[in-house]
């Protein structure tokens, strides 16, 4: 749908930083002006200065312009500068991706200038005026799913914004795991004062005993059916869970004895310490199912410390007792190194490390049989209880009850945690609107719990401000634009609703897609998965793509003049792009670059386009795929390669070399890597030789 | 929003990493998305070499003063690097810095500001001024003065982070008498150098590439003489680096000695990944002495491997101190606990954030900072 | 190894004794790693202080390296824990006395202060009963003649009587500990080498175990002095022995043995000084001296000190001459009686277990 509205595009071209020392401006103006009737130019030595910048102030205003071209450095520097007001400014790259990584004065080095330049102006040339998605209603409440210590402090520190929250918990009491268990003596949080501080609290609604039977709708509008004594309706912007965790199934630790009534798991061991005095000889297993790979892989992180605290309990309620630890490695990590040797300062707690050989109930006690030990290399110690420390299992996010296409909780990755980039962004999920706190996304002892509920709920209030103001959350935080599907060509494949990483579309009944603009992440693969092409963006779209491709000059087979297109995701490969050319690293100028939103959002219908346009090869780079580098869209990444099998098939019809569509994935930081890519891919394509399609 | 960077850039000591632990991915990535916020986000503003110099007021109506050092270049700069290519003037060499810096010099290709500065200790100003003739954008001012700002604030995050302890007080590791004793820290931005740079590994006595190399744990933590806590990230930044070298050097044997290998929650994943490699070696035990050995591999390291009731004394040709973390302040006279780190309560509207407050790591220290940004917005 | 039975009331005492946190140890094995006389093949103290944590009295009772260590105190500078590992090892040797003393009461003796006054009762009423065996219970008159008053023939039969018959029992002792030795520490593939006598005197006489530590040279010399001052006392006292039995006693001042013994006297003084007031100073290294440490620099010193005086009180004809020979004499008991229940028995088991040591090819 080409925009109808008058338009006046322009192009301002800076010469400085070596551009125009690479490249011929005028020349460029010259082929510019022949592909565009009636577009303004302008160049100046250095545009960004305050000089260059009032001229082309003065420069816009007088030719009316609303779309203009900057043929100058990247996008990613000088943004405030060229951000203007009423004008859809688009940067071309003339300088980390051309001057600075191209021979300069070389005819290639021009055309490759000129053609940039074409594909960007073309683009502007379709690009539609952005209407920002903006719901006539946003809610402002958030919903707290979950008691416990992270629920807890996520609806105190939310009120305490001036939010309201309305807590959820399904039981009939606040505190979780953490309010059952009998002392705390290592973290100084008073969870009684903070439960009953919450009670009483203006600006949060608790719901006890309170199941929740559904959450529809999207960030700023969901929809939150709770049932307690009877039903109600809740309407909030957005979500924090904080469900918490459960001890890893003992009975899978038959090898660790369970069975035996005189073998307890941690919790067991902290309910019946407060009823029953402990016996005089105990024996700690740490580990058990934790850091092993037949149970949970990963450690759980709280249990040495509770482990070293029961002993202390026991010692206290049994002064005759003896207390045996075996472990593996004590974790006490930062200041809770204290807490570990305020445990050793009672020296009938006996610790050795060690590895678990056999547990067996002697009828009256139990041998434990230890390998590895420092004692000797096997040991055998004999107790009246064994406490095995069970590992923190994530409760199950489906409780959310999702009314979402994809599923009623938050997509699990790896170790069945909910956070998807755990390390920059430990709050993300794949549900948008949705985050999650304390131990549901990850082990975490109590202190980290309260902190992580009050980050979470930073994260939910930050999205319902974004829906208020049409904008993206994380990864695009900021982007107006937003999906738009022109639904009489849909054919009800579901291709869209399958790929969104985001789970943004539902469904009818009859399978047609119902968008959640809210919900969305903007990162174009249900541009790229339809098949029909009617999903679009106001400046990214199929027509947009199209015409970029088409803007390149194609030159004949015997010109020995090979194009190559270059799709590139903007989170990572651009960034390594435009740092090879800080490097100043050379490679090829028949590439043509197209940022892309991520390799996901890369249509099919662009590849052919390109193929029959003449191109003689397709690149795309984007981030790494698989769990330890994720695609900032989760899997886009993925679904580049997955598609890409397609894709070769597709050239086999076309009876086309498969090896001329490639796709590789780098890190951020891999500028080298960049430069090897495509210069070696250029030298293989001159191998396979020119594109038979070209003259068509 | 007003940032207060005392560095030339933003993004503190990770933005000169190489890696992260357990993904092994570069910073940069995440730096990346939030320096794009930044720079497309009119309601944040920064300053870089700003530091505090005194903080009056009370909750809801601060006025911090902040000296800002110039960076001699302004903000004209383009980063063209012109400036860098006359510069007759190198920085000193130091670990992970590129061979042969210019005074005027630049982060790395994906710093943030993208711009030039010039390190006033080595310039020779006006006496050169070879960079003034070529700069097109007036954005060199070489004789530029030390400006105090005052900014008017309604809350302050304080968010100073951590410094190494220092590795020249554990005599025993005679830190000082050998260049191939390094920190962790300058081990990590040798690796971010090569990274960068696309050089390898050389060891910084000789030049030579290193075939084996030891990690020193808790070198400084969990001793009374010394730190007496546990700094919490060092195990895994140790595992982090053995595993990046032996997935980049096959030549290269990375051997660990550690007390207790302390890896929380997923982390545990390195550990698992390291058992399995032929060039990694695992070793409990805390190294006693570093003493100097003959020949190439000339640092021998005493040490008892306990699970095999055995003393070594073994060379290697380099050595990597996984030095603890202390905590760096800011003048604002703030509450410490014993150890010197931050109470997590200061006067009302003062917030401590992250790793000034206790050792953590990145994915922590991003957490709480997170929770601190919505304490700011508490009344 | 079998059933561990946690001895804790063994763990205490050794916690008691060596006034070490010992249950703090967070098996770092960093004691190990910095003592210069560690073997290679299960180091110690480490595997030592993880024994104590447990109170595994049957591998430390017996154990030949807690006699390898010449307790430097570097393990103990740098434990990250200050558990003070080189303490805890002189515990157990402490321990080991007591474990191997007959009559075992002795042992308990000598090593806490609330028996202190029986121990010197004994001597007292023993050298009473010589007395009055002697019937010499006046104190004559006239310039000082110790003959005069005290028997010697007696008196250095009885004495010698009774450390032979002392030592008798502690031989006992000693060959249990060797035996125990052998099966704590069996002898490796290579067997045994005859007893290498010569290595270990070589070894005791060079203080060689000595210059291996790194913390103090002047522990070194401290320890020589005492050392070979001691030695050379005993040569005196034998010679003079003989000389009661053969000839006129007493000797002249100008007698090379009385000078000789001189000597000796001002080599323990000085070894003495070096070693107090080194416990005083560098309480870090050498953590809480405890009793059994002090008592017998006390008695050392006592009997130096007396005997010195008693020399003095001759030519200067005191009046309390007979009371300091007294005194001289229960301090002898101390030393020499007592001598294998003591931290002095370490000449015994030390020798023995250096002996083993090296026969094993144990460093
Ligand atoms: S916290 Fe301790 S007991 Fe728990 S899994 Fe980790 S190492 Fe094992
Ligand atoms: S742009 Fe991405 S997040 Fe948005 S609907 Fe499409 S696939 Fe989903
Ligand atoms: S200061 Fe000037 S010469 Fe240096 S990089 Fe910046 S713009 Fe270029
Ligand atoms: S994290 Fe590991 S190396 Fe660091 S102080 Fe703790 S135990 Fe030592
Ligand atoms: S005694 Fe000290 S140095 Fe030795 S293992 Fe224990 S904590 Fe480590
Ligand atoms: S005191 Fe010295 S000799 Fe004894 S164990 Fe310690 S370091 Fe070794």
């Amino acid at each position: 749908m080409m925009s109808a509205e008058k338009k006046h595009m322009a192009l301002a071209i800076c010469t400085g930083c070596d551009i125009g020392n690479c490249i011929d401006a005028d020349k460029l103006t010259d082929a510019v002006r022949e592909a565009f009737d009636g577009i303004s130019c302008i160049s100046h030595k250095s545009l960004c200065s305050e000089a260059g910048l009032e001229e082309l102030r003065k420069f816009t205003r007088e030719k009316g312009v609303d779309r203009l071209g900057v043929a100058a450095c990247s996008p990613r520097v000088k943004t405030a500068e060229f951000s203007m007001d009423g004008i859809y400014v688009d940067r071309i790259n003339l300088r980390e991706q051309l001057a600075w990584v191209m021979e300069p004065g070389e005819e290639d080095t021009q055309m490759c200038a000129e053609d940039q330049t074409r594909m960007v102006l073309a683009k502007l040339d379709t690009i539609k005026e952005n209407t920002p998605y903006l719901p006539e209603q946003v809610y402002s409440d958030v919903l707290v799913v979950g008691g416990g210590i992270a629920g807890v402090s996520a609806a105190l520190e939310g009120a305490a914004a001036g939010y309201r929250v309305h807590l959820v918990e399904k039981s009939d009491r606040l505190g979780g795991y953490a309010g059952r268990i009998y002392k705390t003596p290592y973290n100084e949080i008073d969870l009684s004062a903070r439960t009953s501080e919450v009670m009483s609290h203006p600006g949060v609604e608790v719901h006890l005993e309170t199941s929740i039977e559904s959450i529809s709708g999207e960030p700023g509008n969901f929809f939150v059916a709770i049932r307690n004594s009877d039903s109600a309706t809740l309407k909030v912007g957005s979500v924090v869970t904080a469900t918490g965790w459960k001890p890893y199934d003992p009975d899978k630790l038959s090898a660790l004895g369970y069975a035996s009534p005189r073998v307890k798991t941690l919790e067991e061991f902290e309910q019946s310490v407060q009823v029953e005095q402990p016996p005089d000889r105990v024996l700690f297993v740490l580990c058990a199912g934790s850091r092993d790979e037949n149970h949970l892989s990963y450690c759980s992180s709280y249990c040495c410390g509770a482990a070293l605290k029961q002993a202390l309990y026991i010692r206290e309620k049994n002064p005759g007792a003896e207390v045996y630890i075996v472990y593996r490695d004590i974790r006490t990590a930062g200041f809770q190194e204290e807490f570990y040797k305020l445990v050793q300062a009672d020296d009938a707690i006996f610790m050795t490390k060690g590895v678990i050989k056999s547990v067996s109930d002697l009828g009256n006690e139990v041998e434990v049989v230890v390998g590895e030990s420092l004692l000797d290399e096997q040991i055998t110690l004999v107790a009246d209880l064994v406490v095995l420390a069970t590992g923190m299992v994530p409760n199950t996010t489906s409780d959310l009850k999702l009314q979402y296409r994809l599923g009623e909780g938050l997509p699990e990755l790896e170790y069945e945690f909910s956070d998807s980039h755990f390390i920059c962004f430990p709050y993300e999920t794949r549900r948008t609107g949705v985050y999650a706190a304390g131990t549901v996304r990850a082990p975490m002892d109590m202190e980290m719990s309260q902190e992580d509920g009050a980050g979470a709920m930073m994260k939910a209030i930050q999205c319902i401000e974004c829906v208020k103001r049409g904008e993206a959350v994380h990864p695009r935080a900021g982007d107006m634009s937003y999906p738009e599907l022109y639904m009489e060509r849909c054919t009800d494949c579901k291709r869209c609703t399958e790929e969104c990483p985001f789970g943004s579309y539902d469904e009818t009944d009859k399978g047609t897609p119902l968008p959640n603009p809210a919900r969305c992440r903007r990162c174009g693969i249900c541009v790229g998965s339809c098949p029909e092409r009617i999903i679009s963006f106001s400046d990214f779209s199929i027509n947009s793509v199209s015409a970029m491709i088409k803007a390149v000059h194609v030159p004949d087979e015997f010109k020995e003049k090979p194009r190559v297109l270059v799709f590139v995701c903007e989170n990572d490969a651009y960034p390594a792009l435009d740092a090879a050319g800080v490097h100043r690293l050379r490679y090829s100028p028949f590439v043509r670059i197209i940022p892309v939103r991520c390799l996901g959002s890369v249509n099919k219908v662009w590849i052919s386009d390109a193929l029959s346009h003449g191109y003689d090869g397709i690149l795309q780079i984007g981030c790494k795929p698989g769990d330890d580098y994720q695609c900032h869209f989760i899997h886009g990444s993925e679904l580049t390669e997955q598609r890409g099998e397609n894709l070769q098939e597709t050239l086999e019809t076309m009876m086309l070399e498969p090896e001329r569509i490639q796709t590789r994935f780098v890190e951020i930081t891999d500028h080298h890597e960049i430069q090897e890519i495509i210069n070696d891919y250029v030298e293989e394509l001159e191998l396979i030789g020119p594109n038979p399609f070209k003259d068509m | 929003m007003v940032l207060i960077e005392r560095l030339n850039y933003l993004g503190g000591n990770v933005s000169r990493f190489n890696n992260y632990f357990p993904k092994l991915c570069p910073p940069a990535c995440g730096l990346e998305i939030n320096y794009s916020r930044i720079r497309s986000n009119p309601r944040i503003s920064y300053h870089t070499g700003a530091s505090v110099e005194s903080i009056c007021g009370s909750d809801g109506d601060f006025r911090v003063k902040i000296s800002v050092e110039p960076r001699l270049i302004n903000n004209n700069c383009t980063s063209c690097g012109l400036c860098a290519e006359v510069c007759p003037e190198e920085r000193p060499q130091k670990l992970g810095r590129k061979a042969g810096e210019k005074a005027a010099y630049i982060n790395n290709g994906l710093a943030f500001p993208m711009k030039y500065c010039i390190d006033p200790l080595v310039c020779k100003r006006e006496a050169c001024g070879k960079c003034l003739e070529v700069c097109d954008y007036d954005a060199i001012q070489l004789n530029a003065s030390p400006a105090e700002v005052e900014l008017q604030v309604g809350k302050i995050i304080v968010a100073t982070g951590w410094i190494l302890y220092d590795a020249a007080r554990i005599e025993n590791y005679r830190y000082q008498e050998e260049p191939d004793v390094v920190t962790n820290l300058e081990f990590e931005r040798m690796l971010a150098a090569c990274t960068r740079e696309k050089t390898k590994l050389t060891r910084p006595s000789d030049g030579k590439t290193p075939r084996r190399i030891a990690f020193v744990q808790c070198a400084g933590s969990r001793d009374v003489n010394h730190l007496p806590y546990c700094s919490a990230v060092c195990c895994s930044t140790s595992l982090k680096h053995a595993l990046t070298l032996e997935s980049e050097y096959p030549d290269i044997h990375a051997e660990i000695f550690y007390i207790d290998m302390r890896l929380s929650g997923r982390n545990e994943k390195l550990l698992k990944q390291a058992e399995g490699k032929e060039r990694i070696a695992l070793t409990k035990g805390k190294v006693g002495r570093i003493v100097q050995g003959e020949g190439e591999a000339n640092l021998v390291l005493e040490v008892e491997d306990i699970s095999k009731g055995f003393r070594r004394e073994d060379a290697f040709d380099m050595v990597v101190l996984a030095m603890g973390l202390t905590p760096n302040h800011v003048a604002a006279g703030l509450k410490v606990n014993k150890y010197g780190f931050y109470l997590p309560e200061q006067r009302a509207g003062i917030i401590p954030a992250a790793s000034c407050k206790r050792p953590m790591d990145v994915s922590s220290a991003v957490k709480d900072a997170t929770a601190c940004a919505l304490k700011a917005m508490q009344r | 190894m079998g059933i561990i039975k946690p001895d804790i009331k063994f763990k205490r005492e050794l916690g008691r004794l060596s006034g070490s946190q010992l249950n703090q140890c967070m098996q770092c094995g960093n004691c190990s790693a910095v003592c210069s006389l560690a073997p290679a093949e299960r180091p110690f103290p480490g595997k030592e202080m993880v024994w104590s944590g447990w109170g595994l009295k049957e591998k430390l009772i017996g154990n030949v390296d807690i006699w390898l260590c010449h307790q430097c105190g570097d393990c103990s500078s740098y434990c990250p824990r200050d558990v003070k590992p080189a303490d805890v090892i002189s515990a157990i040797r402490h321990q080991t006395y007591l474990h191997y003393a007959r009559p075992r009461f002795l042992g308990k003796l000598v090593s806490s202060p609330a028996w202190l006054p029986v121990a010197i009762a004994i001597p007292v009423v023993v050298i009473m009963a010589i007395l009055s065996l002697a019937g010499t219970f006046k104190i004559p008159e006239g310039p000082v003649d110790y003959s005069a008053f005290f028997p010697h023939g007696l008196l250095n039969s009885t004495f010698s009587a009774i450390t032979l018959f002392f030592y008798l029992l502690a031989s006992f002792g000693i060959v249990r500990f060797w035996k125990d030795m052998k099966r704590l520490t069996p002898p490796g593939e290579a067997g045994m080498k005859k007893f290498p006598i010569a290595r270990v005197l070589g070894e005791i006489l060079s203080h060689s175990n000595f210059s291996g530590c790194g913390s103090q040279q002047l522990r070194k010399i401290a320890h020589m002095s005492l050392f070979f001052g001691f030695g050379l006392l005993i040569l005196v006292t034998l010679y003079a022995i003989w000389a009661t039995i053969t000839h006129n006693y007493p000797l002249p001042f100008t007698n090379p043995f009385k000078i000789a013994g001189n000597v000796a006297s001002l080599m323990i003084y000085s070894g003495l000084g070096i070693m107090v007031f080194q416990r005083l100073m560098n309480r870090s290294v050498f953590g809480k001296s405890s009793y059994s440490d002090w008592l017998l620099l006390a008695a050392i010193g006592l009997l130096t000190l007396s005997g010195t005086l008693v020399e003095l009180a001759r030519f200067g004809n005191w009046s309390v001459a007979y009371h300091l020979y007294f005194f001289h004499l229960v301090a002898v008991w101390f030393v020499i009686m007592y001598l294998p229940f003591t931290k002095m028995g370490h000449i015994f088991y030390r020798t023995t277990a250096l002996l083993y040591a090296r026969s094993i090819g144990r460093k």
